[in-house]
């Protein structure tokens, strides 16, 4: 087990903002932590890193406990925080020989290390540039330079995605696998289900310093009740369609959109088939059709009954 | 790493350009506005001598004790002192009205029974004149009284003891000179470079700690001894903050001329314990104030001031007695 939180608890002030939160992270896994804004994730890195007292509860890293000057653990952690932090005054080049010498003495070593992270994120052009003069989105390549140039064992990534670009944002996500293909473990928080769902092979859903679900995301979408989300393009729009569809056996709910009918479903068989039919019977021509299977947002939504994205 | 650590902390610090241009260009700025309102103002507290004529006839010339006393504080024609009072110059009565009523000099003497000064307008220049004239007859009715009395302490000294003069003259002849109360400004100005020391003081905090900033979060999490790390940043800024008071003595003592006396050796020492106390100062408030940067620059900056203030930068003659 690389981590391990029992209990947690995590106060400001009244506010809980971790409340008895336990998870585990198993060697080689992508871990994802997937919660809406101020659900607590940034406190619960904060605080397995030490970087936060809490008020109860345990913290192992690599089966030890972690504590602020547990240095032969922090050797083998990298962390690529929320917010960018490197040096305004120091260059790309400088910015990740500096971090990476926090690690790494012998300078020949450390040359190759920052030449390969470099390398990795793909900021090579840029390496004689001051992080101001940089995109956001080579910012951030940055930013998950200066933590993984040391090749750690695991790494911590606080939604290194926030505000970037697609391009980047695809760069950063397959370099997260990849690092992980690498043997890398990895724990990943976001507010984004569809990244999560990308690419983490075990997540924890998390509310309110509270894990509500947990477990791969088939397991996660197989806890919950609700079924296919079905869309049907129709070319006429009348509400008795509502009721008869609302009629037909597992639909939660339907509704237009625009002219689009949107169906809600629990698990079942058939029930797109079923739709079609009843809709083939009033004799409503149908044009395109799609089904998707449910999303964590539907996990979510189940388990809290509000929407993950605000 | 505590090595590696000082030179990148060094790298940042000289490359923050605008601490850099509180802690080194503002003072230079301030030392050389300094300067030049100094040779304004000590152009203007030049004393210049005052222009008077005294009526030449004979009852002036019998009056000996009054023509060595007025001649030993004036530039005649025949006689040019450096420190001189008066500019004399020696007419008849009508040439010395019509110079008055020309404002070509402050005011004339006549010396006949009695000595009358005759001056046009009121103002420094007139008072003194007539200052010097009032000492002059309580010296020597003084002089006669206690001559009349006792004649024997005539001999015994007693003209030379209350015909002291000189320091009279001497006194408002050092005006002359350089105020002496300039160098203050400059030991002032120092002292807050020293104290400024107190802005790198904040910015390793700053970037040391956790909850500080997110590159302190990143220090925070390498398995690095916080300790060491902090004494080799503070040092970093220490070398800055010393090298750039350096560069201001030397700025105003071989361009602006500014002279520190002997004491160059003593200014220096103290200057490395002033850094040193103003690097650390910075530590302190970065570390115990709570809230943003903008606050705790805002109590550096003001507790700079105040304490340049006392120091005499915005007023000389703050003393401490
Ligand atoms: N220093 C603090 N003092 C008081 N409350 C805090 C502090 N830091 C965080 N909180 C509160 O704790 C809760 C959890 O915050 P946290 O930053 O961990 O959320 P998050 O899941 O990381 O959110 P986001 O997606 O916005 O980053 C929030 O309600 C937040 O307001
Ligand atoms: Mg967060």
């Amino acid at each position: 087990m690389v981590i391990k939180v029992k209990n947690l608890v995590k106060r400001y002030g009244d506010l809980i903002a971790l409340d008895h939160l336990s998870l585990e992270v198993k060697e080689g896994e992508i871990f994802g932590l997937l919660g809406p804004n101020g659900s607590g994730k940034t406190t619960a890195i904060n605080c397995i890193l030490s970087l936060l007292k809490y008020d109860k509860g345990t913290i192992e890293v690599y089966g030890r406990q972690m504590s602020p000057d547990a240095y032969d653990i922090k050797r083998r952690i990298g962390i690529i925080m929320q917010n960018v932090a490197v040096f305004d005054e120091l260059t790309v080049y400088e910015n990740i020989d500096y971090f990476c010498g926090l690690y790494v003495r012998d300078k020949k070593r450390r040359k190759q290390l920052v030449d390969e992270a470099i390398e990795f994120v793909g900021i090579k052009d840029f390496v004689k540039f001051y992080p101001k003069k940089l995109s956001g989105g080579l910012l951030r390549r940055l930013n998950i330079a200066c933590g993984i140039a040391h090749k750690p064992d695991l790494i911590i990534l606080d939604e290194p995605t926030v505000a970037v670009d697609p391009q980047s944002r695809n760069n950063i996500l397959e370099g997260i696998k990849r690092l992980n293909s690498e043997g890398a473990t990895i724990l990943y928080t976001s507010h984004y289900m569809e990244e999560v769902e990308e690419i983490c092979t075990r997540i924890a859903i998390m509310d309110k310093g509270k894990i509500i679900a947990s477990g791969t995301k088939e397991e996660l979408k197989g806890m919950i009740n609700s079924g296919e989300r079905l869309t049907v393009e129709l070319f006429k729009t009348d509400s008795s369609i509502i009721d008869g569809v609302l009629n037909l056996p597992n639909i939660v709910s339907a509704e237009f959109d625009g002219n689009l009918l949107i169906v809600r479903s629990i698990k079942g068989k058939n029930n797109l088939l079923k739709l079609l039919d009843y809709l083939k019977s009033r004799d409503i021509d149908v044009g395109k059709v799609y089904s998707e299977p449910p999303t964590l947002n539907d996990v979510f939504l189940e388990i809290t009954g509000k929407e993950l994205r605000d | 790493m505590v090595l590696r650590n000082y030179f990148y902390r060094l790298k940042c610090i000289v490359r923050d350009r605008h601490s850099m241009f509180w802690t080194l260009m503002f003072p230079l700025l301030l030392a050389t506005m300094f300067h030049m309102a100094f040779l304004n103002l000590s152009n203007g507290l030049n004393f210049s001598q005052i222009k008077i004529a005294i009526v030449d006839i004979d009852e002036y010339r019998n009056n000996t004790g009054f023509v060595s006393a007025i001649e030993a504080v004036s530039n005649t024609d025949e006689n040019q002192k450096s420190d001189a009072l008066f500019n004399l110059k020696y007419t008849t009565l009508e040439e010395a009205r019509k110079l008055l009523d020309d404002d070509k000099i402050e005011g004339y003497i006549i010396c006949d029974s009695e000595i009358k000064l005759t001056v046009k307008e009121t103002g420094i220049n007139e008072t003194i004149i007539k200052s010097f004239l009032d000492y002059y007859l309580q010296t020597s009715s003084t002089i006669g009284t206690i001559a009349g009395v006792n004649p024997e302490a005539v001999n015994k000294g007693l003209i030379e003891t209350l015909s002291d003069k000189a320091d009279y003259l001497k006194e408002i002849a050092y005006g002359k000179s350089e105020p002496d109360s300039t160098v203050v400004f400059f030991y002032s100005l120092i002292a807050m470079t020293c104290f400024y020391g107190s802005f790198w003081g904040l910015k390793e905090v700053t970037a040391l700690q956790a909850d500080l900033s997110y590159e302190g979060a990143r220090l925070s999490v390498a398995p690095v001894h916080k300790m060491k790390m902090f004494i080799s940043s503070f040092l970093a800024a220490f070398t800055v903050e010393l090298i750039e008071v350096f560069l201001l003595i030397s700025y105003l003592k071989f361009i602006l001329n500014v002279s520190f006396g002997g004491e160059l050796l003593y200014i220096l020492l103290a200057c490395i314990t002033g850094t040193f106390t103003g690097v650390t100062y910075g530590t302190f408030i970065a570390s115990v104030v709570k809230g943003g940067e903008g606050i705790k620059i805002g109590i550096l900056i003001g507790t700079s001031m105040t304490m340049s203030f006392l120091a005499g930068l915005m007023y000389e003659k703050m003393t401490y007695s």
